[in-house]
């Protein structure tokens, strides 16, 4: 499974993150102001979290080795 | 019966787009260009502007210039593309409207890069296609929700909206529940877009927002569906990281150091073909395996792609940093190193098929598709799967269908009576979509995701067929089908995930059923047992429909005599 760090001393509560996820991997802590890694199993490493990010604070570490690939011959 | 009101949140709009990637964005725009005072609500599962692929692709649209010929341009595509099962009416359209969607983009907040005589800036993907690329950021669709903001659109993000709802044939509203806090959703609406893409089945990584959530309600609802069965395109990707290698198809060695499709690719196409997954198959068939693109000899990605790519075309920074960024993780998951890359045909799909006619309206009243969910269901591009063998006709088609689309829709919704929904259909779908958070135990979503990926991915099944193995196929997705019944879900997420597994069924029984009945050859469509392109008998579209709950296929011809290009 995909790793989701998010440096939570840089981030700033924007949400671009929890907007950004087309695959909704982040949930809204409202209370603190910061997202939630909720559902990191369905992410497919499209990065678009970690580069709109406007103050660096994720890295999406892929695993690629976990990926789940049916036959194809 | 239950009152409407207690049975969740009740909206009502003059215009429900569901979708808000760059075909619905197009559409809300054109809608509001056109009657500033409609109310248009667009919906989305995740958050609009984001969705799509159109902010992860290859940021290319295609068009073809005044200076171009659209004849020249049709004839190519029917000869080449699309081998006559095209609606060259619309094909010609395409044409002859995608030079002025490239300037209404413009007007709608995209950059269009341009040269010093204010000429889109533009590459071919090989001398001596007809038609130009142009190129845009991966901005584009927050750029246009932005400017969609501004001219009164309002969004609901994070709701899933599952079904349509109706009034005889008529659609007038969809029902669906928020992923977050599981609210019901009943949207009451004069007309309904469809724009949440097509069927991708959840298999290809970053490019598998298609989940035909779209194909699957409006194939409920009663609505035709044509080319189902070109709803099988893969991309090579990289065996170690499951990542698109573009360019590998015309570099395929097999383990014995022979090239496997210099003889039918002596030089770079349009695109990608089947045919090359066919070459594929047959070698690793005869134990020949494993298949390695030459990196070194990939012209695609050594001269088109930087080309394509450069900052003397465009400088496009978001785009850059994201393909950098992919990609560079990518090649660093990468065991062997040197040019010769196990390389193996990644199943997309693209599946299609929501028939639409030239105002993008669906068999049913009220009911409009656009973008992905009805690429193939207009069938402007022939016998392909999208993007088909035309690259930029994604970003191309998603604003050519979004501005038909969206200037019939006004038309259609002045004129509709008020929407009536029945709360009593809206009770027995709201029961139907939560029934998996009821159960405490089942089968989970993912269970039965790579089921149905085990079944399209084979090559045997979905590229080089035959009908045994069709047959084959079929019966497993129908076994699969029975268990649809016994999913569970935890919450509102894999309740999302519970309807896409639906969806995937779905589309998947289609596309068996439609593939043992083409029996031919044609374009992207490989049958073993029928290699032959045969005009005689198969100038068909075949249009699958849901009559009671059965899956009917019928056929319709090709209207050729009325085309200038004939077969």
């Amino acid at each position: 499974m995909n790793t989701i760090k998010i440096d939570m001393d840089l981030c700033s509560g924007c949400k671009t993150c929890y907007d950004a996820c087309f695959v909704n991997v982040f949930r809204w802590n409202k209370e603190e102001d910061i997202p939630i890694v909720a559902y990191p199993e369905d992410c497919v490493e499209c990065n678009k979290c970690e580069l709109a990010c406007p103050v660096n604070a994720i890295a999406v570490i892929p695993d690629f080795k976990s990926i789940y690939w049916p036959p194809v011959v | 019966m239950a009152k409407l009101e207690s049975l969740g949140k009740v909206i009502s709009t003059d215009i429900l787009i569901i979708g808000g990637g760059i075909a619905g964005l197009s559409a809300a725009i054109i809608a509001k260009e056109m009657s500033p005072d409609v109310d248009v609500l667009i919906v989305d599962k995740a958050s609009s502007g984001w969705g799509g692929k159109a902010n992860k692709g290859g940021g290319n649209i295609a068009y073809v210039d005044p200076k171009d010929s659209v004849d020249e341009f049709v004839e190519y595509h029917v000869h080449n593309i699309g081998c006559f099962l095209e609606d060259q009416e619309l094909l010609r359209a395409y044409a002859e409207e995608s030079r002025g969607n490239l300037d209404r983009l413009e007007s709608w907040g995209v950059h269009i890069f341009r040269d010093e005589d204010g000429n889109p800036k533009y590459i071919r993907w090989t001398e001596g296609l007809p038609w130009r690329m142009a190129v845009i950021d991966q901005d584009v669709t927050l750029n246009m929700l932005q400017h969609s903001k501004k001219q009164g659109t309002r969004f609901i993000d994070r709701v899933a909206m599952i079904d349509l709802l109706q009034d005889g044939n008529r659609v007038v509203g969809g029902i669906g529940f928020s992923i977050i806090d599981g609210t019901c959703y009943i949207i009451k609406a004069k007309a309904i877009i469809l724009a949440n893409g097509d069927q991708n089945y959840r298999l290809m990584r970053r490019w598998s927002s298609g989940r035909g959530d779209g194909v699957a309600a409006a194939y409920r609802a009663g609505a035709q569906m044509r080319n189902a069965e070109f709803g099988n395109f893969i991309n090579w990707i990289f065996v170690d990281s499951r990542d698109v290698c573009q360019g590998a198809e015309d570099v395929l060695y097999n383990a014995k150091g022979k090239h496997i499709t210099k003889s039918i690719r002596p030089a770079i196409e349009a695109d990608l073909h089947s045919k090359e997954v066919v070459a594929w198959w047959k070698e690793m068939k005869a134990g020949n395996g494993p298949i390695y693109a030459n990196m070194a000899e990939n012209k695609i990605l050594n001269e088109i792609v930087p080309a394509f790519h450069s900052n003397a075309l465009a400088v496009r920074p978001i785009a850059t940093a994201f393909w950098d960024r992919t990609i560079g993780k990518a090649m660093s998951a990468a065991t062997k190193k040197g040019p010769m890359q196990e390389v193996i045909p990644g199943f997309i799909g693209e599946q299609a098929p929501v028939r639409v006619n030239h105002q993008m309206t669906t068999t049913l009243p009220g009911l409009l598709a656009i973008g992905d969910v009805s690429w193939a269901g207009s069938a402007w591009q022939g016998a392909v799967p999208p993007p088909g063998r035309m690259r930029g006709t994604g970003l191309g088609n998603a604003v050519f269908s979004g501005a038909r689309g969206g200037t019939a829709v006004v038309k259609y919704a002045s004129k509709a009576a008020p929407a009536k929904v029945n709360p009593a259909q809206a009770e027995a779908l709201k029961e139907s979509m939560f029934a998996p958070l009821k159960r405490r135990s089942g089968i989970q979503a993912q269970e039965l995701v790579r089921a149905i990926q085990d079944v399209m991915s084979p090559v045997g099944n979905s590229i080089c067929m035959r009908k045994e193995r069709l047959e084959k196929a079929l019966g497993r997705v129908l076994e699969i089908k029975a268990k649809l019944p016994e999913l569970c879900a935890k919450d509102w997420h894999y309740l999302s995930a519970c309807n896409e597994v639906k969806s995937m069924v779905t589309s998947a029984e289609m596309f068996f059923r439609a593939s043992i009945e083409r029996k031919e050859s044609r374009g992207w469509f490989m049958r073993e047992d029928y290699p032959e392109m045969d005009n005689k008998k198969w100038l068909k579209w075949i249009i699958i429909q849901n009559r009671k709950g059965e899956m009917v296929i019928s056929t319709e011809d090709v209207p050729i005599e009325r085309y200038p290009i004939k077969a």
